[in-house]
């Protein structure tokens, strides 16, 4: 098993796709240290375009600014991991060198979830870089912001390796690459949100075990960072609750298996001919 | 396999092997066994079920029935089998932006070998000066090689390939016969597939011929090819006319091929030469070219062309 490990993750080391999804999520990450910047000044008195983080959930939004980046990217790393081996054939090499196919299957897993870490750090790297030196120069006390390690680092690792087992479901059932990309970021983006805003306009069903709704009650902490309100409370307008953390993370670590399971009976029992 | 070396190869066994994709049979009740030392043909036409068989002996395709095992076993379940197995079944399955070694490493991971074993199998077939180069700048013949590689990585004691000569130039093809005969000098199993009789005619040791997913027959090349004994012989004389006039009252069908050749059909050097020899005809050559490999061949496959062949492999 640790050599297919191991090859695995040389072959997701050797796909420049792979590199190009997991350096976005620094810019991305950027991006919403500026958004976190821009919160916190709408909180300051008086207002100000950006400020120092000084609130909790502010603090926590900051150090979290790489949650909405892994949630549109580490998916994408799960697709790519599967959907590559199909879209270039390389998956007759990968079952000659381990014909057990369950043993494939894991080591992706494991392979796909490492690279998601290297993801969340990738995004802490970006806050530490980005966020805490603008933090400073505002004012802020870096140390607050630090404090909140425990709170949110957790989390946002965690909820990345699901995301990204997510994507590698998802792939192993759909195998075509660039239906996979698509319908991951088409879906992350805007589907998932209509069809939840949808439902709970119409039915005032709360459609919280979808992925984003699944993420953003786990990564609770952040998740209130970020706005996706928490405490259950959800969207005051469409009166949404979210599920409890734990509920969250259940439905995130569904979302993961039950594809790969489907994924496993279809895809990867198959004849490759 | 010469006398000195033992034979280290493993027998593969085709026991009632059989596959059906729907309605189309594929494979049918094929049973054969390839022995160690030797370097057997899998011969048949295109879509006459040689990948499909092969594949299925990889653990690539399930058989609706029947089995195929190398040393006695199914391939998946061979502890760590690209040291026992190397395959070279198609040369697309590359990721084009990963360069030679980075593809010949991922095998090598994959199987507990060393980097170092990585440049001596990229060595051994000739792309260590492109070993940095991306995969998807390579020719058809380049990934052929490559492929190669990382068949051979683990010094397997079988070699399985399908189709090898495709896309290789003709000093590739008289390499890959080289190595194949020398592999099988060291007692390994080599079991090739091809459509391309005249090369392997010059390779093999014992021949597999199918089609329609059938074994149609299966033995040493001078057993398969002896069995049709009357063949086209080609002499090269100064008489063309005296030996016309021989032939036609022997009752032989002959061809002029040019002012000094003719093509007598259906004939055997045993009943030719006497009779030349009765009527003292001068000779400057005589080429038996009646009974080669790919006159049993289409015999043996004969009506069965692209629009008879079920889409088997």
């Amino acid at each position: 098993m640790i050599r297919t490990i191991r090859s695995e993750l040389l072959k997701l080391r050797t796909m420049p796709g792979m590199w190009v999804v997991l350096l976005l999520a620094f810019p991305l990450t950027g991006l919403f240290i500026v958004v976190a910047f821009l919160t916190a000044g709408s909180h300051a008195i008086p207002h100000s375009t950006f400020a120092a983080v000084q609130r909790l959930s502010d603090r926590r939004l900051l150090l979290g600014a790489g949650f909405q980046s892994v949630t549109l990217l580490a998916p994408l790393l799960g697709v790519l991991c599967v959907t590559t081996e199909y879209r270039h054939k390389t998956i007759t090499g990968t079952l000659l060198l381990t014909p057990k196919r369950s043993q494939v299957l894991g080591a992706k897993i494991v392979a796909t979830a490492l690279w998601a870490v290297g993801m969340s750090i990738l995004t802490f790297v970006a806050v530490a870089a980005i966020g805490l030196p603008w933090d400073a120069s505002m004012g802020g006390a870096i140390g607050s912001v630090l404090d909140q390690v425990g709170a949110v680092v957790p989390e946002l690792l965690l909820a990345t390796v699901l995301l990204s087992l997510f994507g590698l479901g998802f792939g192993t059932l759909v195998k075509n690459q660039i239906a996979g990309v698509l319908v991951t970021i088409g879906g992350t983006l805007i589907l998932e949100g209509l069809i939840v805003f949808l439902v709970n306009l119409i039915f005032h069903y709360d459609l919280n075990w979808m992925p984003n709704e699944a993420t953003a009650a786990f990564a609770g902490e952040i998740a209130r960072g970020a706005g996706f309100g928490g405490d259950g409370g959800g969207n005051a307008s469409l009166n949404f609750h979210l599920l409890p953390w734990w509920g969250g993370g259940l439905a995130m670590l569904g979302w993961g298996v039950v594809p790969l399971t489907l994924g496993y009976f279809t895809t990867f029992r198959k004849d490759v001919t | 396999m010469t006398a000195e070396t033992p034979p280290r190869g493993l027998p593969i066994e085709f026991k009632g092997l059989t596959k059906h994709f729907g309605l189309i049979k594929a494979v049918e009740n094929m049973t054969l066994t390839v022995s160690p030392g030797k370097v057997t043909g899998f011969l048949g036409p295109n879509g006459s079920g040689k990948t499909t068989s092969l594949r299925m002996l990889l653990g690539l395709v399930s058989p609706t029935s029947g089995s195929a095992t190398i040393g006695g076993q199914l391939y998946h379940d061979l502890p760590n089998p690209s040291l026992q197995v190397g395959a070279v079944l198609e040369a697309t399955s590359f990721h084009p932006s990963r360069k030679a070694r980075a593809h010949v490493q991922t095998i090598a991971r994959g199987c507990g070998k060393s980097d170092k074993d990585v440049d001596a199998a990229l060595e051994l077939v000739g792309l260590s000066g492109d070993a940095k180069r991306t995969v998807g700048g390579f020719s058809l013949g380049m990934r052929q090689r490559l492929e190669l590689a990382g068949a051979l990585i683990g010094d397997p004691a079988v070699l399985i390939l399908d189709e090898p000569s495709n896309g290789l130039d003709p000093q590739g093809i008289a390499w890959l016969r080289d190595f194949m005969r020398f592999l099988a000098g060291e007692g390994k199993t080599v079991l090739v597939s091809s459509h391309l009789l005249s090369e392997m005619a010059q390779t093999i040791d014992e021949v597999v011929i199918v089609s329609q997913g059938q074994l149609r027959a299966q033995g040493t090349l001078d057993s398969i090819t002896g069995n049709l004994t009357a063949g086209t012989i080609r002499v090269r004389t100064p008489e063309t006319d005296r030996m016309k006039a021989v032939l036609t009252e022997a009752g032989l069908t002959f061809t002029s091929l040019a002012s000094d050749q003719i093509a007598i059909q259906q004939v055997t050097p045993e009943q030719l030469g006497p009779l030349v020899a009765r009527h003292q005809i001068v000779l400057y050559e005589m080429v038996h070219e009646g009974t080669d490999l790919e006159s049993v061949f289409l015999s043996l496959t004969e009506g069965m062309g692209f629009g008879d062949q079920a889409a088997a492999s």
